[in-house]
């Protein structure tokens, strides 16, 4: 036996296992190539049948299961009206919103098409206003009615919540105005506490169209209640005119007199312009 | 001059503070017990026997379950009376009283606090009457919302005493 020959008998001794494991690999790809081949050739049959079924399935939908679907929306619409207007009440919020600000748009647009067909002084002066604030003359004019105007102010101590004056420069007025100032008082300690603000005040209510200002002093706060559109300008004026008030006609003997101070308020916020 | 006197109404959950509070308020009373959340203000106009009127607001504050210091101290602010509520048929909403009122003096001291025994429809009144007597409960008043014994005349009392 020459030496080639042992040499062969040597490797098929040592590598008969790695030539078995080899040839077990080769017939596992060999098994899933044809499994692959088979699938695609599969599909090429068998999509255009499902193609086929799904087209007719969602014609069919509608008319077959379409009444129940309505009905049963109904049902559960009629049985859980609060759930469903929970879910509904941010969209149609939304699209609330999106229907206001464009009317807004076309309202302004419609102002400023028919201010810029008629000439008055007032106009003229609206259109160099609008100019040098680089608004619309239509926008400027919406502002103008929408302007925040002062519906009720309350002077009240401070823990008790007692009313001490009160102005409304409106004539109907049928609200307790005791209440609302315990009331006020309520809330502003229930918020000052619960959020443990240390010695924060509360100093803003909203409530749809109106806004509470208010403005905290040592012993009392002032609360105004204002109807518009609440803007920084008008914060600033307001605050000013009560920061006024308060240092040069509040006394401690004020305090102690409700009906002389409420005098005193309405002759001051009467005589300004808010 | 106006008169306007805030009194505020403590006790434990259930004594009866809020139909103490109907009962003087609206002259109501009503079986069914809702608990008070927060507090509820209302306004009534007491006339005083020297003609003076005396709008007095009481803040019905909800029930403490262990002892008044767990009510929020800012509703206690700035009152004029406080009106401490138990409840005759219920031990546990007195016990803890002479507590309760020593915690008020020692925090409040300048504001007069009154002490009611309500639900005396409930009760007997003699039997409770030396009941208290005999555990060293002090009181002012014992009072039924429901029939309104007592409630007006409490009321009036009180008026009179916060206006001087």
């Amino acid at each position: 036996m020459g030496e080639q020959d042992k040499l062969k008998i040597l490797k098929e001794l040592l590598f008969t296992e790695e030539h078995e494991y080899a040839d077990s690999i080769a017939q596992k790809v060999e098994e899933l190539t044809k499994i692959v081949n088979q699938k695609k050739e599969l599909s090429h049959k068998v999509d255009p049948i499902i193609d086929d079924r799904l087209e007719e399935f969602v014609e069919e939908i509608p008319k077959t299961l379409g009444p129940t679907i309505t009905q049963a929306l109904k049902e559960e619409i009629k049985n859980s009206q609060d759930a469903v207007v929970e879910a509904l009440f941010p969209i149609i919020g939304k699209m609330i919103k999106k229907y206001i600000a464009h009317e807004m748009k076309l309202l302004s647009e419609n102002i400023s098409k028919k201010t810029k067909k008629a000439f008055s002084f007032k106009n003229w002066f609206r259109r160099t206003k609008a100019r040098a604030q680089g608004i619309s003359e239509g926008d400027l004019a919406i502002n103008d009615y929408a302007k925040p105007r002062l519906i009720q102010l309350f002077v009240i101590e401070k823990n008790s919540g007692i009313l001490l004056a009160d102005y409304s420069p409106l004539s109907e007025n049928t609200i307790d105005k005791e209440m609302v100032a315990g009331m006020l008082t309520a809330i502003k300690s229930f918020v000052e506490d619960a959020f443990q603000g240390g010695n924060q005040n509360l100093e803003l209510i909203e409530y749809e169209l109106y806004t509470i200002h208010i403005q905290n002093f040592y012993s009392y706060y002032v609360a105004a209640v204002i109807s518009g559109a609440y803007n920084m300008m008008f914060k600033e004026v307001l605050e000013d005119q009560i920061i006024d008030f308060a240092k040069n006609h509040i006394s401690s003997k004020d305090l102690e007199d409700s009906s002389l101070f409420t005098k005193k308020l309405k002759k001051h916020f009467a005589d300004e312009i808010v | 001059m106006k008169l306007s006197k805030k009194v505020v109404l403590l006790g434990h959950f259930g004594v009866g503070k809020t139909s103490l509070f109907r009962r003087f308020m609206d002259n109501e009373f009503s079986e069914e017990y809702k608990v008070t959340l927060g507090v509820q203000i209302k306004k009534k106009v007491i006339t005083l026997p020297d003609g003076r009127e005396l709008s007095m607001i009481i803040w019905d504050a909800e029930g403490h379950s262990d002892s008044v210091e767990d009510t929020r101290k800012s509703y206690l602010l700035g009152s004029h009376a406080f009106i401490y509520v138990f409840d005759l048929t219920r031990e546990e909403t007195y016990i803890t009283l002479t507590k309760d009122l020593k915690y008020l003096k020692e925090n409040y001291n300048k504001i007069p606090a009154k002490v009611i025994g309500n639900k005396l429809d409930l009760v007997n009144e003699k039997e409770i009457n030396t009941l208290l007597t005999e555990k060293n409960i002090p009181f002012d008043c014992l009072t039924s919302a429901k029939t309104n014994k007592n409630v007006e005349h409490f009321f009036s009392d009180l008026a009179n005493e916060i206006s001087k």
